[in-house]
């Protein structure tokens, strides 16, 4: 057998033949069971807020060279093969003077690493990030209010989604104004984008075109038309031709919004697809065919919403903002006739269920609504990158779920105008609010704080008064400014309690990566061709 | 003159299907009779394999007919399986228990009712676990029941003993490196007289010549495809006269495919889908070159193949891969597109420069690994856990060893592991604040079952089975 020319002289089947030697018990079995920390390939407590490498004893098989190369090349065969014994390798290849189940000192998990990315978190940006889950707890407990508040007749139900639409056309044109503003500073930054992306146009052609994860334009309302749209289909699915009016009804409702944004898009990116999607809010797979098919319509037609900004510049943006606005306009009050109409049918869609089976059904689906939410907050134009963020494949599931549950909960009330005003304010609370409240959050820390405090307010406000007796007589401001304190403090203990408990259990942290982990693979020039 | 056992190779993986571990259990299986054992193999009814079954050499396999849920993996119940079970080993008079794949359940039950019936265990681990996502942290907890009570735990690779000793909290003395090894007669390289259209690799190669860069594997994620995709089209346009070989099926298939029709590189890389396990040779000899791009790997036999079929290897390093060959026969990249290209041209230019000895490689292969080699360290195991050697010999301790220190939990005073219902319940109390009251419990239900079925079915009507003929020990000079 030709040795491999004295490359390697630790392949000679001589050290095979050597009897293995006589071993002393290593340490790495404890010496008592007390102290587990004796055995270093185990886990201590301590370790998981010491990110270091486990402290090694030196060895008691070190032969007293100080350096181990994992690869030892030396020239001097003659040397080492009169040494006795030779030093350990983690080579499988090499016949080994050591028994199989030696365990080496220095080499045993010399590449364990433990939490190697772990971030500490701060308090105060802890309990700023979790006001978004308060935020959305608040709001589903004034729907539930709300709704109480009609069951119980306390409050008129033209008065609830009356101020739920005054506010949400205030919050509209609030978003509005802001959009204005943006199209304003970012009309230059587009013309910029137009510029550079015609010379990156072979780096285009490589992408697919329903990649749209990259946008760098604020794609933040685009999710809502397909949520909005599949909660309705599924809502009135029992009514086949109403649910393809209401799909296209609701399209044209809020396909005006994300079309100041698309203006973005259309020119830095080639967005030949029908359908934007965000990787915070998925889009839903359950669009029914007619969705598709009208949202095609709707994108390619150029008499549609959409067709005409295709390709407009910076100065029609007044003539589009109006165009837009009367659309928007024309939509809502197309969806308001559509709810109208279904009313009577949502009023009878449970009769035959018990209430309690309602009320059980309810809870369920506001725990999925609150638990699924993409707390996220869609993607931002400053946090979408080229890197991938991490989509939520049931964020649509969120939306479904309140919707269905507002459902369930306005078949319980006894005329169609309590019906129709539940649902309407349902599709303001779980559909319209979420998107404005996140795009407030990014716009401004001020806007997220107020709204935030206002929410916390108007829920403990509400749970106030109507954890209260009878129908008062006036109007119950004690209960209510009760509830406000005791909410706030709730909210207040809730926050911080739980970001201190958070901060503490980091030190039970214990991430182990090594070896056998797999491979990260970096892949620069990926061809977006997988699937997910 | 060394003790010979019965030993039951269980698994939910053999033939006919065909993998790593399944070849593995065979090899092992057929070396260790020839070394005067006599060896059974216990795994679940293929669709058409039924009964027992006699292959080559007398081995003995038996088809356990169980509900298989999910890539031939038998549903996990408990207890199910411990009446069959018990009728196997005792009539088999089997001695020892050995459990091959960690994703295997009926090697996992088969551990514990082992060890229930007094048995001695051994586990072979095959793969690498990660520890963070759910599945893995799942499988740990299984593996980490099953392991409580083994008496030792083979790994393939020292990555594989490192990850198997972190995974199931064991003490790394009972984990013994055994790697796999191949049949080198069969991974022969090309012969001149044998096909002479393709150039022998002795041959010198010219700057012109093609060099053929040739890549078996499944194509799925972890098996690095998205690398290969994204490289061979880099490979291709850095050096002209050079092509691919592509065998192998999976999901990712369909992006080589588009890949090649984007570049239109049809006639530099062929794809040949899907082949059998007796045809890799045949298309490993038409290349010069071997890449694996895989992202995990516990021992990675097919590159040891590749070697042996006198082809230069390049490979990513992770995992055990670094472990299994010289580096005179590798080319190593990090786990990233630009080192895989870059690590394929210098494999490329010294190709070219006849700077490797790739004719030499068969030989030395061979000298490596060798299923001889194996079966006789993991004897070597079963002597151990069995007390033919001594327990200073086999863990490693002084005669004089002070007494505290040769008792620990794991182990009894002999060396061996206690069969004692309440030191086998200490250790499984130890996996967890729920998970070890979990499991006491199913070991107390699982002896109480066997108290039940020695009562039942009484050892003295199960017949014995008469034993196939066993074969002197004749290698003992080989040792």
């Amino acid at each position: 057998m030709a040795p491999p020319s004295g490359l390697h002289q630790s392949a000679i089947p001589s050290d095979f033949e050597k009897p293995f030697p006589a071993l002393v018990r290593s340490s790495t079995v404890p010496a008592s069971l007390k102290s587990h920390r004796a055995d270093p390939s185990h886990l201590a407590p301590e370790d998981a807020y010491t990110p270091i490498s486990p402290p090694r004893q030196p060895g008691l098989f070190d032969t007293g060279l100080d350096t181990r190369p994992r690869h030892i090349r030396r020239n001097d065969t003659s040397r080492s093969r009169s040494r006795r014994r030779k030093r350990f390798q983690k080579l499988l290849w090499v016949k080994q003077s050591y028994p199989d189940n030696y365990t080496d000192q220095a080499t045993f998990l010399e590449n364990l690493q433990r939490n190697p990315r772990v971030q500490p978190y701060d308090f105060w940006p802890l309990v700023a990030d979790s006001t978004v889950i308060l935020q959305h707890v608040c709001s589903v407990i004034i729907f539930i209010v709300c709704f109480v508040g009609i069951f119980q007749e306390r409050v008129s139900p033209v008065s609830v989604v009356g101020w739920g639409s005054f506010a949400t056309f205030l919050g509209w044109l609030l978003w509005d104004w802001w959009m204005t503003q943006e199209d304003q500073t970012g009309a230059g930054e587009s013309g910029d984008m137009t510029r550079s992306m015609r010379d990156g146009r072979i780096y285009r052609e490589y992408r697919p075109p329903r990649r749209q994860d990259s946008l760098p334009g604020p794609s933040l309302h685009q999710p809502l038309p397909n949520n909005i749209s599949t909660a309705s289909i599924s809502s009135t699915s029992n009514l086949p031709s109403a649910a393809s009016s209401t799909t296209n009804l609701l399209q044209y409702n809020h396909r005006p919004n994300p079309t100041p944004h698309q203006h973005h898009d259309n020119t830095s990116h080639n967005s030949t697809a029908p359908k934007l999607l965000t990787p915070g809010h998925s889009h839903s797979r359950s669009v029914s065919s007619v969705h598709s098919a009208t949202s095609q319509n709707s994108a390619n037609s150029p008499t549609s919403t959409r067709g005409p900004n295709h390709d407009s510049d910076p100065d029609s943006l007044p003539n589009t903002r109006a165009y837009l606005r009367v659309s928007t306009i024309k939509s809502a009050i197309l969806i308001y006739f559509t709810l109208l109409g279904l009313s009577p049918i949502l009023k009878s869609l449970t009769r035959s269920t018990s209430s309690d089976s309602i009320w059980a059904m309810s809870f369920w689906l506001l725990a999925i609504n609150i638990f699924f939410f993409d707390y996220s907050g869609g993607t931002p134009s400053h946090i979408s990158g080229p890197h991938k963020t991490k989509k939520m494949p049931v964020a649509s599931l969120s939306t479904n779920a309140a919707l269905m549950a507002s459902t369930v909960l306005a078949s319980r009330l006894p005329s169609t105008g309590q019906v129709f005003s539940l649902t309407l304010f349902s599709i303001e609370v779980f559909g319209l609010f979420p998107v404005f409240r996140s795009y407030a959050r990014h716009r401004s820390w001020r806007y997220h704080f107020l709204l935030t405090v206002l929410l916390v307010l108007g829920a403990g406000g509400g749970v106030g008064i109507i954890l209260g007796e009878a129908p008062a007589t006036s109007w119950p401001w004690k209960r209510g400014l009760a509830g406000m304190v005791i909410g706030c403090l709730i909210s207040a203990v809730a926050i911080g309690g739980c970001s201190w408990w958070l901060i503490g259990m980091q030190k039970y942290k214990n991430e182990i990566y090594g070896p056998w982990d797999p491979a990260r693979p970096i892949i620069i020039s990926r061809r977006h061709w997988d699937d997910d | 003159m060394a003790p010979t056992y019965n030993i039951a190779m269980v698994s939910d993986f053999f033939y006919p299907q065909p993998g790593g571990v399944e070849s593995h259990i065979y090899q092992l299986s057929t070396k260790l009779m020839d070394r005067g054992h006599k060896v059974i193999i216990i795994t679940h009814a293929y669709e058409g394999r039924t009964g027992v079954r006699y292959l080559t050499n007398g081995l003995k396999v038996y088809h356990v007919p169980f509900l298989v849920i999910f890539r031939s993996a038998t549903f996990p119940t408990v207890f199910s399986f411990f009446p069959i079970f018990r009728n196997i080993v005792l009539r088999e008079r089997i001695d020892i228990v050995h459990g091959h794949a960690s994703l295997s359940n009926f090697c996992h039950e088969a551990i514990l009712h082992a060890r229930t019936m007094g048995l001695r265990t051994v586990f072979t681990d095959h793969s690498l676990f990660g520890f963070a996502d759910a599945a893995s942290i799942l499988t740990n907890k299984l593996l980490k029941f099953t392991l409580s009570d083994v008496d030792h735990v083979i790994c393939v690779s020292h990555t594989c003993k490192e990850n198997t000793v972190l995974r199931a909290s064991l003490d790394p003395l009972m984990v013994s490196v055994i790697p796999n090894a191949v049949v080198a007669e069969n991974f022969k390289p090309l012969s001149p007289s044998e096909n002479p259209s393709y150039p022998p690799p002795a041959r010198p190669l010219g700057p012109h010549d093609i060099i053929t860069i040739v890549v078996i594997s499944r194509l799925f994620y972890n098996k690095g495809t998205d690398l290969l995709t994204a490289a061979i089209p880099r490979i291709l346009e850095n050096h002209p006269n050079t092509r691919f070989i592509i065998a192998g099926s999976g999901p990712k298939s369909i992006d080589l495919e588009q890949m090649i029709e984007q570049n239109v590189l049809q006639d530099r890389v062929e794809m040949l889908g899907p082949i059998r396990h007796e045809e890799v040779r045949d298309v490993m000899v038409r290349g010069h070159i071997y890449l694996h791009p895989s992202l995990t790997e516990a021992f990675g036999t097919v590159i040891v193949e590749a070697a042996s079929c006198g082809l230069y290897v390049v490979c990513t390093q992770v995992g055990g891969i670094p472990e299994v060959l010289p580096s005179h026969m590798t080319v190593f990249a990090k786990p990233e597109e630009d080192d895989l290209v870059a690590a394929t041209g210098r494999a490329i230019a010294s190709m070219r420069a006849n700077k490797v000895r790739t004719e030499l490689f068969h030989a030395q292969v061979r000298e490596m690994y060798s299923w001889e080699n194996v079966a006789v360290r993991t004897e070597r195991v079963y002597n151990g856990i069995c007390g033919a050697i001594s327990e200073g010999e086999f863990y490693g301790y002084y005669e004089g060893d002070n007494a505290n220190n040769s008792w620990s939990a794991t182990r009894g005073r002999s060396g061996v592991q206690s069969f004692a219902l309440i030191d086998r319940l200490k250790r499984y109390y130890g996996c967890g604040i729920w998970a070890g009251k979990l499991f006491c419990l199913c070991v107390i239900v699982d002896y109480l079952l066997f108290l039940f079925l020695e009562l039942w079915f009484p050892r003295e009507v199960i017949d014995v089975c008469p034993d196939w003929p066993r074969k002197k020990r004749n290698d003992l000079s080989r040792e």
